[in-house]
């Protein structure tokens, strides 16, 4: 599998959900959890399944406007693709 | 400081329509009339989310024997805990697959026992083959993750990558590539089911190759068989530190084959709650942490990491569950697995031929001492 393409729109995978109040920074999968912060977390927030991948990069680009947005593109995609590869975020 | 269990397996029910030859189940099995009332299931996945747990596997047995499956899933559901349901499928329709998703339910873990029909139906004791199917169908109509769990053993790992290319088909999240564990029915039908070590090495590589063709498609759980690991599991991640299981009569466990275990008392779930038991409990205590570990595990760096492996199988094969795990190769009692190794690699074993029928007795005639099949308990 590749990088997410920019119209392709994430989402958590089926069965894939965060967790219960108090525990909104986890995200639990079958027979596991992750815990999720900053960063990350802000690009989870907005798997929703709506937004492209292009418009989390782009959000996340003006956030970090000192930082490469060549590296902020490769970065969320190289994140996201691990995710895949767990079978916890679908694009 | 004692940390929180993740994990509640419930063992809700032993019953089960199949028979397969390599259940975890306890040869001594409890009966229908001993099984705990749905209101102590409720009160007891209550305890667990107040206690920390996050995840509830419901299992069996056959967990969909219960009919209160669906109140037992809200109630779960409704506690917080990611609850999944491990099964064979049979007993579910699809309303009743719809009304446990609709219950809460977040992932169901379907078993094959093998690709080709006749084969699996000799492993399961039953014809069930044609309802996993229909019933694969009818989850991926559902938001809920699906693993599907296939058993591998000496009498189908000549044809694994045909399982693979079929288990692909059901379209999974997920695929469990699990060797038999020699405990309970599988440990009295070992002869039959322990692989070669021209099979195993031929299974790595089929399990290398499918991963990587399937990588962010289907996700590939599997696991070198220990008997010819260099090193035991961390059989439950340690004992009493990350599950509790409790069998159908309510009695909590640190694994699926503790009751073996002599001089241990297990507490049950209706005398004591499920934070006492784990906190302290003689028999959560009793292996927990490396007080108890014999040399060489206690002075070897490993012993953080496997935990000295599994006490179920010192005591089953090497006779007494405080020593090393035989599995591992610096055990003094390792010589018991290496012989059974040596049985199995260098005898010529003919491969079994499937007996068809759909009749337990006349399979059980016609297998003859190949295996034992699991009996539905009373």
């Amino acid at each position: 599998m590749a990088l997410p393409a920019d119209h392709s729109q994430p989402q958590l995978a089926k069965g894939c959900r965060w967790g219960e109040e108090g525990a909104d920074d986890t995200i639990l999968f079958p027979e596991g959890v992750i815990k999720v912060q900053g960063t990350g977390k802000h690009i989870l927030e907005r798997c929703d399944g709506q937004n492209t991948f292009a418009d989390i990069v782009d959000e996340l680009q003006k956030h970090y406007s000192n930082s490469d947005p060549a590296k902020i593109r490769d970065d969320v995609g190289k994140f996201l693709e691990a995710l895949q590869q767990k079978r916890i975020v679908d694009y | 400081m004692l940390p929180n269990p993740l994990a509640l397996i419930a063992e809700i029910t032993h019953r089960c329509p199949l028979h397969c030859v390599y259940c975890s189940n306890p040869l001594e099995m409890a009966a229908a009339g001993s099984e705990l009332a749905t209101e102590d299931w409720i009160r007891v996945f209550r305890e667990a989310a107040a206690l920390g747990i996050l995840h509830l596997h419901l299992t069996g047995g056959e967990p969909l024997a219960r009919a209160d499956l669906a109140l037992l899933i809200a109630a779960a559901h409704g506690a917080g805990l990611y609850t999944n349901l491990i099964t064979s499928g049979i007993g579910v329709s699809e309303t009743r697959l719809a009304e446990l998703v609709r219950a809460g339910l977040d992932h169901i873990q379907l078993s094959f026992q093998d690709s080709r029909e006749d084969a699996a139906n000799w492993i399961a004791g039953t014809r069930a083959q044609g309802h996993k199917l229909e019933l694969a169908r009818w989850i991926r109509k559902h938001p809920i993750a699906f693993t599907v769990n296939l058993v591998v053993h000496r009498q189908n790992l000549d044809h694994l990558a045909e399982m693979i290319s079929f288990i692909e088909q059901l379209g999974p999240d997920r695929m469990e590539i699990a060797h038999a564990q020699y405990y309970g029915w599988a440990l009295k039908n070992r002869a039959a089911l322990i692989p070669t070590r021209k099979q195993l090495d031929k299974a790595i590589q089929v399990v290398a190759e499918a991963e990587k063709r399937l990588a962010g498609k289907i996700r590939i759980d599997s696991v070198v068989p220990d008997y010819y690991a260099k090193y035991p599991k961390a059989c439950m991640g340690g004992w009493g530190r990350r599950l509790m299981l409790i069998d159908p009569t309510g009695k909590a466990l640190p694994c699926h084959a503790a009751g073996v275990i002599p001089g241990i008392s297990f507490e049950n779930v209706c005398d004591r709650s499920l934070g006492q038991i784990w906190r302290e409990s003689p028999a959560f205590q009793r292996f927990r942490g490396e007080e108890w570990m014999p040399e060489p595990c206690r002075g070897c760096e490993r012993r953080s990491e496997d935990f000295g492996g599994c006490r179920c199988q010192a005591l089953l094969l090497a006779g007494d569950a405080s020593a090393t795990d035989p599995a591992c190769s610096l055990a003094a009692s390792h010589s018991i697995i290496e012989a059974v190794l040596a049985e199995v690699n260098a005898n010529h074993h003919e491969m079994a031929t499937p007996v068809r029928s759909s009749s337990l007795r006349i399979l059980q005639q016609e297998v003859g001492d190949l295996w034992v099949y699991r009996p539905n308990p009373e």
